[in-house]
């Protein structure tokens, strides 16, 4: 946030203060903006431990568990083994049933772009466009729970309490304007992941880091009054601004500050400047037809996350940092956890979000957003080769996919494989930690340097793992 | 297969250069350790394994004999003589994923050689620890570990209070000076903020100010510490360093009905001033402790304030238990003793003397209890007689005769129950019998007349069965639901887990020549066994969503019984037709039933066959398990009616040994056996622990020896008796350095949950041991004197805003040798409730279930879907004071959030200061704010009608001053045009009102 350079040369409000204000904790500093007050590191294009390739990131995070056999990850061989019992005969800790028999994908399979990436037919949109991803076919969890599935690729953590990669990304880089929180999060309006808002939190980084829960309807949450509130009228809100700010810097007088009156007194300035501009950014009226059609708004099963999709653009276009668009309520229905049958459940849910996706990434290339925009696609974990009850699958952490688009990433490549099944990684396992530390990395951050102490432990992202999957990168 | 190739292999290669490589020679062996040995080892494991560089990654150290001999986390490193045995050759060579080493780039062959040629030439080593290069080797003289002595006070003319000696003397060595003292004005306000959580009013501000007394800041002091608010402001610093929220958190967040008492449980502990040795007994084992005070029951509330991760409850037990065990330890010890214990949870603790056998002793101590609502009666009368109906309860579900042969329990049934009928009904089934299913399942008749069903299994079904009967009347009919081995878990039902679901049922009958069937009502039904919340009443309701079921007595069988409003003439050739819909879903369909008829009517409704071979048994040849079940059989309804009668328990959210992976237990459950877990892998158990704490206090035991049969809560009590020991440093060091921070924003030692030494160390050591000392012997642990110690200080009143010119804005840029008081920002609560007082409608009615400020509705699951935004601030309870509203862990109220309310996901015992553009956002715009401007406005025109008077009167409640006349004229002006309520959003958004100096 330019927030604290304008601050720092301000000459109220020396640099000394500011990092004496900062080592105080007062939180809503990035860490980019003290490193860069030495104005020595632009080279660096905003990264703070190396150059940076990536200014900004969209993730789209489908929750439940995307299967990886029904989607990107072609096995035949489950179709030659098609209704024979081979799975593990004991339930394991941590799946909800025994194993059924080896179940093939109902799904028809081709080969798409350059390389021949296998697409199953849920997924035709984004079959088109393979050869601008770049594949992680060997992602793996260590858990076979949504709730702690959800935070392992969130916060890298199994339980509550640690900040998620947008938190340490908005602590580590801020916003790129001041119109905007650095990091946003558009949930499902069908309800919130597993875990509720915990997968968004700060932990324990300063609470302005915690994504900002935004529905897409309504834009920043008490950006203005609600209008039952007569006396705070949009007239009066400017007046008023000007009259706060009068009698906090009277109030401020001469005396040795700690930094935090000067950082209030600006802080409602930047409110302001927010009020200003955030409106406009959530007026998808101002887009052309033919972006509003790319995205499938205004077609029934794709207008929602079309919608989100779009609005994600537009944030990250205008300042934010980092950006998840959920696809998918905690629970049972209209997400990707697909228990009772693939057949049926899997592509209502899939159709809902391959077009948006697919003009998310065409509309991003088109602009040129893409060379410095990371647009990445997740799950928590993937399902089991084997049915559950007839037709369904169970959780499986063993192997699922990941793709990438965008900046600094090689495209139309893929990266590790799964075993025959796609029961387990078997060549190029990825933990988020791997996939955490590159997504740092891409940013200019060196994710073993990105620590915050906390109860007696140098905390970070990718915890004592990670390594940066240099395959992947240009 | 793959790895086990890669093994055979590399064990042929290495046997092969084992026998070319074998030599013996003493001299040869140091020449080769020395020249290629040991410039291996310093190059590739140093690093992380070495004291040089001062890290023993997995515990291992790897520059002394002793090194390796011991080992680390996986034991010991080198094995002389035998390469294949050796850990350290098994990770070069990459062999197991979790042990691959170095763990970035592996050594060459050629070096990998070497190291197994000295494994296998005997491992000659000659090197000991060289002492001097020793950083940071985990010690007990670490400066929170030390045994506490009381440190003499600075003596210095005047100075009488000793914190003042303490502060001054440290001043004085850097050349400085104290600040003056503040005036009445910014001390009131400081002192109220700092006890209460509220400003106070202009009222009470000017009695303070008028007072002539001298010692009229201490008179304040005494009344503000003897006002219940005081007990509220401190109870919500407790319950952050507790994590204590009213849900679980985590992926099923749901909403804990009864953790509210312990909240109230620490409200009352403060303000009754209960000394801390006994407040940490009473958290840890009230139930040991104080076994006849029920009222403490709810002080369990602590061990259980952290969240519950329910979703790995059902499918991953193990994994659930150690990390909910792992929630419970790492909380106790960080709020008792500032010492993080989890961290030795995967590797012996890098930076403090805290052993994994240290921490796993630890999760022994909570290894007998889980989380769930425990009941208690406060009345010990009640207690007493709740349990015992309560033990002929459980000896009324187990049959258990010794408790039901009891000359008490025989009288009890006599008096109750006049005997039992034997009435023999003729039942028969129905003949010429056709069989439909809905969803074409197949159905088989069996030998005994059953029907087995079979085909895809449906989501829901249902079958009509009719046929000819040959009775005159009808009266009762019985359905039988049974086991086959053909069904999932042996039945009686489809589902997959033997369950059925019947939702209604309907008898029909059609009359020869009729065109339409008769629907014959039935009113009762009666079912040997109902799953929880499935009862058979459930297939007369007419409700499709409820239904019976036989979960979790699956695989056998079981009857129920309908019986018709009336008896019902039947006319021959009528078709009797029975309709069992099951309409739940889930494929919950019955897979084997036989239908019955009889002509009884009235009959002694439902007799479970063993009740029946019993009263067929002649009375004096009857067993004691014969008469057992019969007493349990007659002695049920009174049993029942009994336990009905009495008054509801009280209940709090707590830890219990009734509680075991989120459910209830019939009976207590054994203490779980809990193993040292290897790298903390549940799948690398090993040793097993003994309860027990750290090892590294002097004078306090390690290891509990306590008798393996004794009751669990000894093991908590011993836990409780270890911390509160007087010679536990830390715990004295630990609570007065809580409490210092609460007052100065900081702590003399800053890391207040962390006394190891990734933590700060302590700015003014000898204050904190003179304090803790203090506190213990002086103040026999009374907190209410503490504050008044730390209050009454001068380096308390000190002014916080000082001249940018000031000597120790140079010297003490943080102000860490407390030159100055510090400046705070309001917390959540405090601007929350000082809004409310401001408004007029403060409402300061103490405990009681929590206020939900939010609107709830159902969500996709188990958890609700809550909003904040919707709330209605009129409504009464909406004033309460915020430590009684309702937190919910993982969905937070936004508005609170922004001014820093922490994630109650961690043991947060500080706050933060944020500030942020979308803080100001929610502080100038939120509903909260703006209603509470609206009511405010009110009481201001309520109280004077004039616009001057008004706007004096708002910045007087609000800045607790006049305004001066510019402000006056300019405050004025603004409410003239936009409203007071618009002066009043300025005014609560300013840094007057914000900051406490």
């Amino acid at each position: 946030m330019s927030f604290f350079n304008e601050s720092i040369n301000n000459s109220s409000f020396s640099r000394r203060k500011f990092l004496a204000a900062a080592g105080g904790g007062f939180g809503s500093l990035a860490l980019s903006n003290l490193l860069m007050a030495d104005g020595a590191k632009k080279s660096l294009n905003g990264g703070i431990h190396h150059p940076a390739k990536v200014k900004r990131v969209i993730q789209l995070f489908m929750t439940g568990g995307a299967s990886p056999m029904d989607t990107f990850d072609y096995k035949p061989e489950l179709a030659r083994l098609h209704g024979q019992k081979l799975g593990p005969k004991e339930k394991g800790e941590g799946f909800t049933a025994p194993f059924g028999a080896i179940m093939k994908s109902p799904f028809e399979f081709k080969q798409y772009g350059q390389r021949g990436q296998w697409v199953s037919s849920v997924f035709p949109h984004q079959a088109k466009l393979v050869d601008d991803m770049t594949f992680l076919m060997a992602m793996k969890s260590k858990t076979n729970v949504h709730g702690p599935g959800t935070f392992m690729m969130n916060s890298g953590f199994l339980l509550p309490g640690f900040p998620c990669m947008g938190s340490w990304i908005s602590y580590a880089l801020g916003s790129l304007s001041d119109n905007l929180p650095a990091f946003v999060v558009l949930p499902d309006p069908k309800g919130l992941p597993y875990n509720q808002k915990a997968p968004f939190s700060s932990g324990f980084l300063p609470a302005i880091h915690q994504g900002t829960v935004i529905d897409a309807e309504k834009s920043v949450p008490d950006l203005f009054p609600e209008e039952e509130f007569k006396f705070a009228s949009k007239d009066t809100d400017k007046e008023g601004l000007d009259l706060l700010e009068k009698i906090n810097r009277s109030h401020a007088g001469k005396t040795a500050d700690d930094g935090l009156l000067n950082s209030r007194i600006k802080s409602y300035e930047l409110a302001a400047k927010m009020q200003l501009s955030a409106p406009d950014i959530f007026d998808l009226s101002k887009e052309s037809k033919a972006t509003i059609d790319l995205y499938g708004i205004g077609e029934k099963v794709t207008d929602d996350y079309g919608r989100r999709c779009l609005l994600a653009r537009r944030l990250i276009e205008n300042g934010t940092r980092f950006v998840q668009v959920w696809s998918g309520p905690q629970g049972t229905k209209d997400n990707w956890d697909n228990h009772g049958s693939i057949i049926k459940e899997l592509p209502p849910v899939a159709a809902s979000v391959d077009k948006p996706i697919a003009g998310l990434l065409m509309d991003l290339k088109a602009r040129g957003l893409l060379e410095d925009t990371l647009l990445i696609w997740t799950t928590e974990f993937g399902r089991t080769p084997f049915a559950q009850g007839s037709v369904g699958r169970d959780h499986n952490g063993g192997t699922f996919v990941t793709w990438l688009a965008g900046a600094g990433v090689k495209p139309g490549i893929s990266y590790g494989k799964s075993d025959e099944w796609a029961y387990q990684t078997l060549e190029g396992t990825t933990y988020c930690y791997d996939f955490h530390a590159t997504i740092l990395h891409l940013l200019g951050i060196d994710h073993e340097k990105l620590s915050v102490r906390q109860n007696g432990i140098d905390r970070r992202l990718t915890d004592v793992h990670g390594h940066v999957i240099k395959e992947i990168l240009t | 297969m793959r790895v086990k190739i890669k093994i055979e292999s590399i064990g042929r290669l290495a046997i092969l250069i084992l026998l070319s490589l074998q030599s013996g020679l003493f001299a040869d062996n140091a020449k080769f350790f020395e020249s290629k040995v040991l410039p291996l080892l310093k190059s590739k494991c140093y690093k992380c394994h070495s004291h040089e560089s001062g890290k023993m990654k997995g515990g291992l150290t790897l520059d002394s004999r002793t090194g390796w001999e011991q080992g680390g986390s996986t034991g010991r490193a080198v094995i002389p003589g035998n390469a294949e045995k050796s850990l350290l050759i098994k990770s070069v060579r990459r062999l197991d994923e979790d042990l691959e080493m170095p763990p970035k780039k592996p050594l060459t062959d050629e070096e990998i050689q070497i190291l197994v040629k000295w494994v296998n030439d005997g491992a000659y080593d000659p090197r000991k620890v060289d002492e001097s290069k020793m950083v940071q080797a985990p010690d007990t003289e670490w400066w929170s570990l030390r045994p506490i002595k009381k440190p003499t006070v600075p003596k210095i003319a005047g100075v009488e209070n000793p914190i003042d000696a303490f502060v001054l003397a440290k001043l004085k060595e850097k050349g400085l000076k104290p600040s003056e003292q503040a005036d009445r004005r910014v001390l009131m306000r400081r002192l109220m903020d700092s006890l209460h959580g509220l400003p106070p009013t202009p009222e009470a501000l000017a009695k303070f100010i008028n007072d002539p007394d001298k010692n009229a800041y201490e008179k304040l002091v005494d009344s503000l510490l003897s006002s219940p608010r005081y007990g509220e402001r401190w109870a919500r610093h407790w319950l952050d360093t507790v994590h204590f929220a009213d849900s679980h958190g985590c992926e099923h967040d749901v909403f804990r009905p009864n953790a509210w008492p312990f909240r109230d449980y620490v409200i009352n502990s403060f303000n009754s001033d209960v000394s801390w040795s006994r407040f940490i007994k009473e958290q840890l084992a009230a139930d040991y402790f104080f076994p006849d005070e029920a009222q403490l029951t709810p002080a369990l509330g602590f061990i259980s304030a952290g969240p519950l991760e329910t979703s790995r409850a059902g499918t991953a037990p193990i994994t659930f238990d150690y990390l909910d065990r792992d929630d419970m330890v790492s909380q106790t010890m960080m709020a008792f003793n500032s010492t993080t214990a989890s961290c030795a949870r995967c590797h012996d603790h890098k930076f403090d003397p805290v052993s994994q056998e240290d921490y796993y002793a630890l999760q022994a101590v909570f290894a007998g209890v889980g989380k769930g609502e425990i009941e208690y009666d406060l009345d010990q009368k009640i207690a007493q007689k709740r349990s015992k109906w309560q033990r002929y309860s459980k000896a009324v579900k187990k049959n258990d005769p010794q408790v039901l042969n009891e000359p008490e329990v025989v009288a009890l049934v006599r008096q109750g129950k006049e005997k039992i009928e034997d009435n023999t009904y003729v039942w028969q089934q129905l003949q010429s019998t056709q069989y439909k299913s809905e969803h074409g399942q197949q159905f088989n008749v069996q030998e005994d007349g059953s029907i087995l069903v079979s085909g895809n299994t449906p989501e829901k079904d249902i079958y009509t069965i009719s046929g000819d009967l040959k009775f005159a009347r009808l009266g009762s009919f019985r359905l039988t639901v049974m086991p086959h081995a053909s069904l999932p878990k042996q039945g009686p039902g489809r589902c997959g887990n033997g369950n059925l679901h019947l939702s209604e049922i309907e008898l029909q009958v059609l009359e020869p020549g009729a065109s339409q069937s008769i629907s014959l009502k039935v009113h009762k039904a009666a079912a040997d066994w109902n799953q929880e919340g499935w009862h058979i009443n459930h297939t007369l309701d007419k409700k499709t969503e409820s239904a019976w079921g036989i979960f979790p007595k699956v695989g056998q069988q079981h009857s129920a019984v309908f019986e018709l409003e009336k008896p019902y003439i039947l006319k021959p050739g009528s078709k009797v037709s029975v309709v069992l819909k099951q309409l739940h879903g889930g494929s919950h369909v019955i897979g084997r039933f036989k239908l019955e008829f009889t002509e009884a009517f009235n009959m002694d409704f439902f007799l479970p066959q063993e009740i029946l071979a019993v009263i067929r048994t002649p009375e004096n040849t009857r067993n004691a398990q014969q008469k057992a079940v019969l007493n349990s059989y007659l002695f049920k309804g009174i049993v029942e009616k009994e336990l009905a009668q009495l008054p509801p328990t009280s209940k709090v959210y707590g830890a219990s040994s009734l509680w075991s992976h989120a459910k209830k237990m019939e009976e207590p459950i054994k203490p779980k056996i809990v193993h040292v877990l290897k790298r903390g892998d549940i799948d690398k158990p090993g040793k097993v622990a003994i309860p027990g704490a750290i090892s590294s206090l002097k004078n306090l035991p390690d290891r509990f020896e306590l008798d393996p049969n004794a009751n669990e809560a000894q093991r908590r009590a011993a836990l409780a008796d270890w911390l509160a020991h007087k010679d536990n440093p830390l715990t004295w060091r630990s609570i007065v350095n809580r409490v210092w921070h609460y007052h100065f924003g900081k702590g003399i030692c800053k890391s207040t949950n962390d006394f190891g030494r990734m933590g700060s160390e302590p700015s003014h050591p000898e204050l904190l041991d003179w304090l803790a000392v203090w506190f213990r012997d002086e103040a026999k642990g009374s907190l209410k004197e503490l504050h008044k110690l730390i209050v009454t200080s001068e380096t308390f009143k000190q002014i916080s805003k000082v001249d940018s010119s000031d000597k120790g804005i140079s010297v003490d840029q943080a102000n860490s040798l407390l030159y100055r008081m510090n400046q705070k920002r309001l917390d959540a609560e405090t601007f929350r409730d000082s809004v409310l007082q401001i408004s007029g409608r403060l409402d300061l009615t103490m405990g009681g279930p929590g206020i939900k400020q939010f609107v709830e509705r159902k969500g996709p699951q188990a958890t609700p879907s809550l909003n904040y935004y919707e709330y209605d601030w009129s409504k009464p309870e909406a004033a309460r004071r915020s430590v009684y509203r309702v937190v919910w862990r993982g969905i937070q109220d936004p508005f609170m959030e922004a001014l820093d309310f922490p994630d109650m996901a961690l043991l947060a015992s500080k706050r933060e200061n944020s500030v942020s553009p979308l803080q100001s956002l929610v502080l100038y715009n939120n509903k909260f704010v703006l209603y509470h401007c609206q009511v405010t406005a009110e009481r201001l025109k309520k109280e004077s009608n004039d616009l001057n008077q008004q706007v004096s009167r708002a910045v007087d409640l609000i800045w607790l001053r006049n305004p001066t006349q510019q402000e006056q004229s300019l405050f004025s002006q603004y409410a003239a045009k936009h409203g007071l309520e618009a002066l009043c959003r300025v005014l609560l958004n300013s840094n007057e009102f914000l900051m406490v100096d």
